[in-house]
């Protein structure tokens, strides 16, 4: 079960103008399947940038990425298209759904990409959005939106689920429901989900079975939480 | 599900894809209607020509039984068939060209109603348009009267001949009146012995037919038909010139031999398809230029809009060919469906009404437009560039990570270009002046698109108009300033010279003759004429600034500009030329210029002809009498007034002027669609801006004021271009594409200037307008926030 994700000295620099800056600088660590993540850091830490090469999106400047014991840098274009197709689950902090799609089409079009996806409807009933299935984007509130991202992102049944700021665009109440949905994936699949959040609320930390702080592109600190909080035990 | 995204994004892209949808349909209609036009009149001759056997060579003289068989023995020569052409009239004052043939293989009849030649028939085959505009039919009865014969005949068939597609009474006259002019064939048959016995016996100044008859006891009236034209058809358009030498070599009766490729029928209608031809390069090019170089635009900005929803797309897997193949479907299809349409209306409209313009003017049957697969392949190669630039951009946003594709971009800028504005004059200028400045900098593509857009529309409306004022001034050159007279006497050919005397006694001795010559321009001999003028000042000459001249030097000879310019003569050449028919060279040295919109010849004076030891004998007269009345006056072939010789010309270039205003309104239209296209899409890339302007707390007015002064800078750019290209645009196309006897140049009027300004100017001033007013609704916090 150990190191499901595993990451060696990775580096990211960016050149901006004639200057190099590293978002990521040396980070190594390990995540064990089925584990619900959390990493924190303040603006500009590199938390982004690490879910980023995590989920397949860009790549690191050095050092090895490795998940399912697979080293993902050395993908090509396509091989990474497939693992993002089959393995990975987004969720951005604006929800980047497809505002001409309707609610159901916007998770349905996994369907597309993905060998075995799960029934969109089903899921679209699990995240509360049953009533609004045939809506546009434009029609939902931001949470509704956010469970729309959820819920596409599900859909694939990926092995990792990777959220950007999920709740950063929304009201507390909601962002416990969102928060809730994602822990309830992490635990589906006889836990063998892996959730991974990155915030700069330290509040979701107390829910997670991991911790890990960055700082200036560097690791800080990993703790593990033996005791993981409930959703409704923290105090929001 | 990603068909139904395109589906969907196209409908809220509405607007766009419909500028995208008719930019291509428009092009493509009138790309490949003048296309099918000028194709379908080629085609149309090609067939006639070859299928009724029009003739390769004409051989003017007086050709007998010895000639033609001669001449039928040379190689090559496929046949050979004598006419006998005259000029007659009938009882209601209309002029027949009548040709007296033996057989028909060569310049074969097409029937349009009766029955086919035969030499044992008498009767007429009548010219179609002359019957329909006279109202004859099959069956009627003409009466003819040539000299002293007079034939009353039977309409036997209504045909066309493709020796016949355009016929003048007389060169001066340009438009050709059905109604007063037409032509017959006839059995030779018809000349009745007793008409020719009638002018042997006068040539021979013999009184007494019995004395005749006693003189001349085996006179076979046949032998002393006079054939004045003979028609060769050669096997091969290659050997044309060796049968055309191997006659002028061995036939001592051939006056002139005549490639069909320089007859008037020929050469104007194939005036009319060279000319086309430059239409087709022009007009439908640049509009397609125009409309693509907007679809372009407008397909870039439409996938670049789409770039975060290719991040997300990307994010959940779909790879970069799916991604790829689904934006390329948004232009493809549209384009597709666009260009189909446009090929069809093209088709069916533009090249039908040319086809049927062109057809009410040239005697010719079966003229239908004709797609080619230049068409084709410019109409798949439209689709097919709408296709490539959504991949390209599409490419561009999918080559960077999807991580980076998910931010929003900020354009691209140059350190240096941005620069600029921070210096001199920019320095000065106040917020939105560089606010726009820097805006243009940043968006350079879409500006030029924007500056060559309009630009065109103001360049192809100055021409379109330009075209006129030109035609106007020149009819006016021609009819008022060069021709000074009211009326032209066109005398007989065999009028004597004591009649010419009296003729002039009563109408003035202001007269002209014109000689058809060759001149021998180094090996190569080209047909042309020779204007002998005596017609003082009812005849006048103009420089090439249109100032008059005095043709007035006993020295030379003048020639105009565009025949100096064409041939490479220059003053105090020497040029070597013989009159048709006689044999002996004259050198003559070129002593000036003259300019003539309408031929491209040679000018002297009487006095030099006399010079040179050619006796003068006028062929015209001109007055200002009051001739209006006179007719059937012996030795006058036919009068012309001055007002039906300038309507003639107008009514040829009446042709022209619905192309023009075809022209103008694609411009117009175009240019209605580009500018509001731009507008759009100006608008929407800086709707993030002007929100951040609002949020900054500038009010509407001020913001639209920014977004208008930029569309009017673009527009005043433009016109800048745009306004002296139409000039160059309309002397260029009179210099190269009309045809080659015309010297016209533009002669464009201020009006058209102020009006293709104004115009253009008001146009995006309005549309700038109606997308300003949108500011007021922007909402800051949408707008703001998201990327849609």
């Amino acid at each position: 079960m150990d190191n499901f994700i595993e990451l060696k000295d990775v580096k990211k620099t960016y050149v901006v103008g004639d200057k190099e800056f590293n978002a990521l600088d040396g980070v190594s660590f390990s995540i064990p399947k089925g584990e619900f993540v959390v990493i924190l850091g303040p603006s500009g830490a590199g938390k982004s940038t690490l879910l980023n090469l995590l989920g397949g999106m860009d790549n690191a400047t050095s050092g090895t990425i490795t998940v399912d014991s697979e080293n993902i840098e050395k993908y090509s274009k396509n091989e990474l298209a497939e693992y993002r197709a089959e393995n990975v689950g987004f969720i951005f902090q604006f929800y980047n759904i497809l505002p001409t799609l309707t609610v159901l089409e916007n998770v349905d079009i996994v369907k597309d990409i993905v060998k075995r996806p799960k029934s969109s409807k089903r899921i679209l009933e699990d995240v509360g959005l049953k009533e609004h299935m045939n809506k546009f984007p434009n029609q939902l509130s931001g949470g509704e939106q956010q469970r729309v991202s959820i819920a596409r992102a599900i859909a694939k049944n990926p092995k990792i689920l990777l959220c950007d700021e999920p709740t950063g665009a929304l009201d507390s109440k909601t962002g416990v429901e969102v928060l809730k949905l994602l822990k309830k994936q992490c635990d589906a699949n006889n836990g063998e989900n892996t959730v991974i959040i990155v915030t700069h609320n330290a509040l979701i930390a107390e829910i997670a079975d991991r911790v890990i702080r960055l700082k200036n592109g560097q690791i800080d600190s990993i703790n593990v939480n033996k005791h993981p909080k409930s959703i409704d035990e923290v105090v929001w | 599900m990603l068909i139904r995204k395109m589906i969907r994004d196209i409908k809220k892209n509405l607007s766009q894809f419909i500028t995208i949808f008719l930019m291509v349909f428009i092009g493509v209609m009138a790309y490949s209607g003048i296309e099918a036009y000028m194709d379908g009149m080629k085609n149309t001759s090609d067939v006639f020509y070859s299928e009724n056997n029009l003739q390769d060579l004409n051989v003017m003289g007086a050709i007998n039984d010895d000639d033609l068989k001669e001449i039928k023995k040379i190689d090559h020569v496929n046949d050979a068939e004598r006419k006998l052409s005259v000029n007659a009239t009938t009882d209601n004052d209309k002029t027949l060209l009548l040709n007296f043939i033996e057989s028909n293989n060569i310049s074969k009849f097409y029937l349009i109603d009766g029955e086919g030649f035969d030499i044992n028939k008498s009767g007429v085959w009548l010219d179609e348009f002359y019957a329909k505009e006279n109202n004859i039919k099959v069956g009627d009865t003409i009466l003819v009267k040539y000299d002293t014969l007079e034939l009353h005949e039977r309409v036997l068939a209504l045909v066309n001949i493709p020796d016949h597609l355009y016929d003048v009474r007389d060169s001066s006259e340009l438009y050709p009146d059905r109604k007063e002019f037409g032509f017959a064939y006839l059995s030779i048959n018809e000349i009745t012995e007793k008409y020719i016995k009638s002018k042997v016996m006068n040539e021979a100044n013999i009184k007494d037919e019995k004395i005749f008859d006693y003189a001349m006891p085996n006179f076979n009236y046949k032998d002393y038909i006079y054939f004045n034209t003979l028609m060769v058809d050669v096997d091969n358009k290659d050997n044309v010139d060796k049968v055309k030498n191997k006659i002028d070599d061995e036939i001592t009766s051939a006056k002139a031999i005549i490639k069909i490729e320089d007859s008037a029928s020929y050469v104007t209608y194939q005036g009319e398809i060279d000319e086309g031809k430059t239409y087709v390069g022009v007009f439908s090019g640049l509009f397609l230029v125009i409309a693509m170089l907007s679809v372009i635009t407008t397909m870039t900005r439409v996938v670049k809009n789409q770039r975060i929803q290719i991040g997300t797309l990307k994010a959940l897997g779909f790879k970069d060919r799916r991604v790829l193949l689904h934006y390329i479907g948004y232009g493809f299809y549209i384009s597709l469906i666009a260009s189909i349409l446009g090929l069809i209306a093209g088709y069916y409209l533009i090249g039908n009404f040319f086809i049927s313009l062109e057809m009410a003017f040239f005697e010719i049957p079966n003229g239908h437009p004709s797609m080619n697969s230049t068409s084709y392949i410019v109409a798949l190669a439209v689709v097919l560039i709408v296709a490539l630039i959504s991949y390209l951009t599409c490419r561009n946003i999918l080559k960077e990570n999807p991580a980076e594709t998910l931010r929003n971009k900020i354009p691209n800028v140059k350190k240096n270009s941005l620069n600029i504005t921070t210096k001199g004059i920019f320095k000065k200028m106040n917020f939105s002046s560089k606010w726009n400045a820097r805006d243009i900098l940043r968006n350079k593509m879409r500006t030029i698109t924007g500056v060559v857009g309009v630009a065109s529309c103001a360049m192809l409306i100055v021409c379109a108009f330009g075209m006129l004022n030109s035609m106007d001034y020149f009819i006016d050159l021609q009819f008022k300033e060069l021709y000074n007279f009211d009326y032209k006497i066109n005398l007989k050919e065999d009028v004597s010279d004591t009649r010419i005397k009296e003729l002039e006694n009563i109408y003035g001795n202001n007269t002209s003759k014109t000689y058809g010559i060759e001149i021998k321009n180094k090996d190569i001999k080209e047909s042309n004429n020779i204007f002998v003028t005596d017609a003082n000042e009812y005849v006048r000459f103009v420089d090439n600034k249109g100032k008059f001249i005095k043709v007035d030097s006993d020295k030379g000879i003048y020639v105009t500009y565009k025949l100096a310019q064409t041939k490479g003569y220059k003053l105090g050449d020497k040029i070597e030329w013989h009159i048709y028919g006689e044999n002996k060279y004259y050198t003559s040295e070129i002593v000036g210029f003259n300019k003539d919109p309408q031929n491209q010849n040679v000018t002297m004076t009487r006095k030099y002809l006399e010079s040179l030891g050619i006796e003068y004998k006028p062929d015209s007269i001109y007055s200002n009498q009051d001739l209006s009345k006179t007719k059937d006056v012996d030795g006058i072939d036919i009068i012309q007034d001055i007002n039906a010789l300038e309507e003639g010309m107008t009514n040829m270039l009446s042709m022209m002027k619905e192309m023009i205003i075809l022209i103008i309104a694609v411009a117009i239209i175009l240019g209605a669609i580009i500018i509001y296209n731009l507008g759009i899409l100006s608008y929407t890339e800086k709707q993030y801006q002007f929100a951040t302007l609002k949020v900054l707390g500038f009010k509407d007015k001020q913001i639209k004021k920014i977004f208008i002064k930029q569309n009017n800078w673009i527009a005043i750019a433009s016109l800048i271009i745009g306004l002296p290209a139409g000039y160059y645009l309309t002397d260029w196309l009179f210099k190269t594409a009309i045809e080659e006897h015309y010297d016209f140049g533009a002669s464009i009027q201020p009006l058209t200037y102020v009006i293709a300004a104004v115009g253009t100017f008001v146009a995006s001033y309005i549309v700038s307008r109606y997308l300003a007013r949108k500011i007021k609704n922007i909402d800051m916090v949408s707008s703001l926030k998201g990327n849609e």
